[in-house]
């Protein structure tokens, strides 16, 4: 505070948040392993030694070699290849990009829903919160994975296999999304309950704002810690919806795996020896799930507002 | 044309059993930059009628008769649009606690920004300019540095003094301050008192001060309102109430008041408290705690009589005027 104006970055290096980043191991080893793979996956066209979207690439006499260290590796595939002969790894980075853009598109998705829903429910009250919370509570009642095999196999059967392909990933955006939103919009109706008691509300409505900037612009910022927290932790959940969907063949074909659907076109070949098809990229998913939930934890312990006010 | 006149103010509350009554009856008028104080116990109504001013009462709360004329427009029966030109422009409110009534996630300076935009169309650099001025007006030390700051960097007198800058932003001609020093150290509260009190003769802004402080209504007030239970049981003068309380209640809020003169001495008393809205006595509602109560107060309410230049609402008071004027009458 030596100068008049303090940078945001300042604001931040003194913020209780960043203190209590720097203290946790755990937060700083999960968020630096979740980095790695995001920036993996994000450069996986530069990463990975081939491109698994090509079947020009792809000879079906590399299939199932195993990984390097065991008899028989090729040195140009360092963890193996798959049944059709596709390098492991590049599959992997592959997979995870569409793992993760499935993940976070689901709950970008989701929280646009549930913030929008949860506010209006929560500021407004009355006939629009009944009926908002019903919607929410029969939409609970339904099991994601079950409404996404409905919808799942109507697409394919509707679409054929090839179409189904192309818009496989925004489906499964759309249909994790829709299907948890009563999660945020629930969290975000509670905390707009407490927050429109506060006085700050009235000061706002005294000043003659509108309802819809009170609640956007006053009410909202104050509702996000536990948005953060749920929003974290639903991103795991979605990559998991996502990986059972593509284990049940629901999910992602096989010509653009994500990790899920690589996990079940290696289950096949588990039993004649070829593990690594469905080992490697099921290691890769617990890592990316566990790290996402360990920071998720970290995050509801740091916004309790019980253990810090700001 | 008085600036503000409030006639005959219903305030109900809609719960489950009935309506409760807030607010009965409540008259007065408030001129272009006269300053008038409403007094009164926890619960008296002093907020309600804080807030159906500018008709923001709460749910389940409602207006259930009467006109509230600012500057002749009728504010009760006026369209949600209308009324949000006036809130804040117009007719601007200071709130008891300085802690919570700034946004805790936005900067100041964007709170003020915002406010002074809801209802200007001018440019984000000219509203910033504004809101200085007013920070400098507040006598806030560096005022630059507090337009970036977030609330919970501030002191209480600190935010209750951006809080006032708020509230004189876009130059409203009736601040209504809701115990604006309850919540602040005894030193600080005559400071800011002081600021509120020079900023309202300044800028010739009318104010009505809600308070049961009567030190302070005494200081800064021309003309008090005593509320009991949803009415106005005396109003008038402020030095002629405090001098020379006419009502019961006013006479034991004043007494109850610790004197300098005698240390050590008991403090008076009211005994009892104030009734609950949803068993309001019949008759006069001050009567079970009054010592002249009579047979006449459990039965009726009592009209407004002049005392002087004090309108009262008490049997007791009506009674004694009219031995008195017996009496002159009887002299001469």
């Amino acid at each position: 505070m030596t100068t008049a104006t303090v940078s945001r970055w300042d604001r931040f290096r003194e913020s209780f948040f960043w203190y209590s980043f720097r203290r946790d191991k755990v937060a700083i080893i999960s968020s630096l392993v979740l980095l790695l793979m995001v920036l993996a996956a994000i450069f996986a066209p530069l990463l990975a030694p081939a491109n698994p979207y090509d079947l020009a690439q792809i000879n079906i006499m590399n299939s199932e070699l195993p990984p390097l260290g065991l008899d028989g590796a090729d040195p140009s595939f360092p963890l193996g290849t798959d049944a059709q002969g596709r390098d492991l790894l590049s599959t992997i980075l592959y997979g995870t990009r569409v793992s993760l853009m499935i993940g976070f598109g689901a709950v970008v998705l989701q929280s646009v829903l549930g913030i929008l829903f949860g506010l209006l429910a929560g500021y407004l009250g009355g006939k629009v919160d009944a009926v908002l919370m019903r919607i929410a509570d029969v939409q609970l009642s339904f099991s994601t994975l079950m409404v996404a095999i409905i919808v799942g196999a109507v697409f394919k059967a509707s679409f054929g296999n090839l179409m189904f392909g192309e818009i496989a990933i925004y489906m499964l955006i759309f249909i994790i999304g829709v299907a948890e939103w009563p999660q945020i919009a629930r969290t975000v109706r509670a905390s707009v309950l407490a927050e429109k008691k506060k006085e700050y509300v009235d000061a706002a409505k005294v000043m003659g704002f509108g309802t819809r900037r009170i609640m956007f612009r006053h009410i909202l910022p104050n509702t996000l810690s536990p948005i953060f927290v749920i929003g974290t932790v639903q991103i795991a959940n979605a990559i998991i919806s996502e990986a059972a969907l593509s284990f049940l063949g629901l999910g992602m074909p096989e010509t653009q795996p994500s990790l899920g659907s690589l996990i079940k076109s290696g289950f096949d070949y588990i039993q004649s020896g070829s593990w690594w098809i469905t080992l490697i990229p099921g290691m890769v998913l617990v890592v990316l799930v566990l790290v996402i939930n360990l920071l998720g934890d970290w995050l509801r312990d740091v916004m309790n507002p019980r253990l810090y006010k700001g | 044309m008085a600036l503000l006149e409030v006639k005959n103010l219903d305030v109900r509350f809609a719960v489950r059993g009935g309506d409760l009554t807030a607010l009965r009856g409540i008259s007065f008028n408030l001129d272009k930059g006269e300053r008038l104080g409403l007094v009164g116990e926890s619960g008296a109504g002093k907020s309600v009628a804080a807030f159906s001013i500018l008709n923001l009462v709460a749910q389940p709360g409602y207006i259930a008769g009467g006109q509230i004329l600012f500057k002749g427009k009728d504010l009760a029966a006026m369209s949600e649009r209308e009324l949000r030109k006036i809130r804040g422009n117009q007719i601007a409110m200071i709130f008891q606690d300085p802690m919570m009534t700034l946004n805790p996630v936005l900067t100041i300076g964007t709170q003020m920004v915002e406010a002074i935009l809801a209802h200007r169309k001018i440019s984000k650099k000219e509203a910033r300019d504004i809101a200085l001025d007013r920070l400098q007006k507040v006598q806030i030390p560096s005022p630059e540095k507090r337009l970036d700051q977030y609330p919970h960097e501030l002191s209480g007198g600190m935010r209750q003094r951006v809080i006032i800058a708020i509230a004189l932003l876009l130059e409203p001609e009736l601040i209504v301050a809701d115990e604006p020093t309850t919540a602040l150290d005894v030193t600080i509260q005559a400071e800011i008192m002081d600021l509120l009190l020079n900023l309202c003769e300044q800028e010739n802004v009318a104010l009505m001060l809600i308070t049961h402080d009567l030190g302070v209504v005494s200081q800064v007030t021309r003309r008090m309102l005593v509320m009991y239970s949803g009415r106005i049981i005396e109003q008038g003068p402020t030095r002629d109430i405090i001098n020379n309380a006419q009502h019961p209640y006013t006479r034991g809020l004043i007494s109850a008041l610790p004197q300098m003169g005698s240390p050590g001495a008991r403090l008076f008393q009211i005994p009892g408290s104030m009734p609950s809205l949803k068993n309001v006595p019949a008759g006069c509602p001050f009567h079970p705690r009054c010592e002249f109560a009579t047979e006449q107060c459990r039965g009726a309410m009592p009209e407004y009589v002049h005392s002087g230049n004090v309108d009262v609402a008490c049997f007791e008071v009506a009674h004694r005027i009219e031995q008195e004027t017996r009496m002159q009458e009887a002299e001469s």
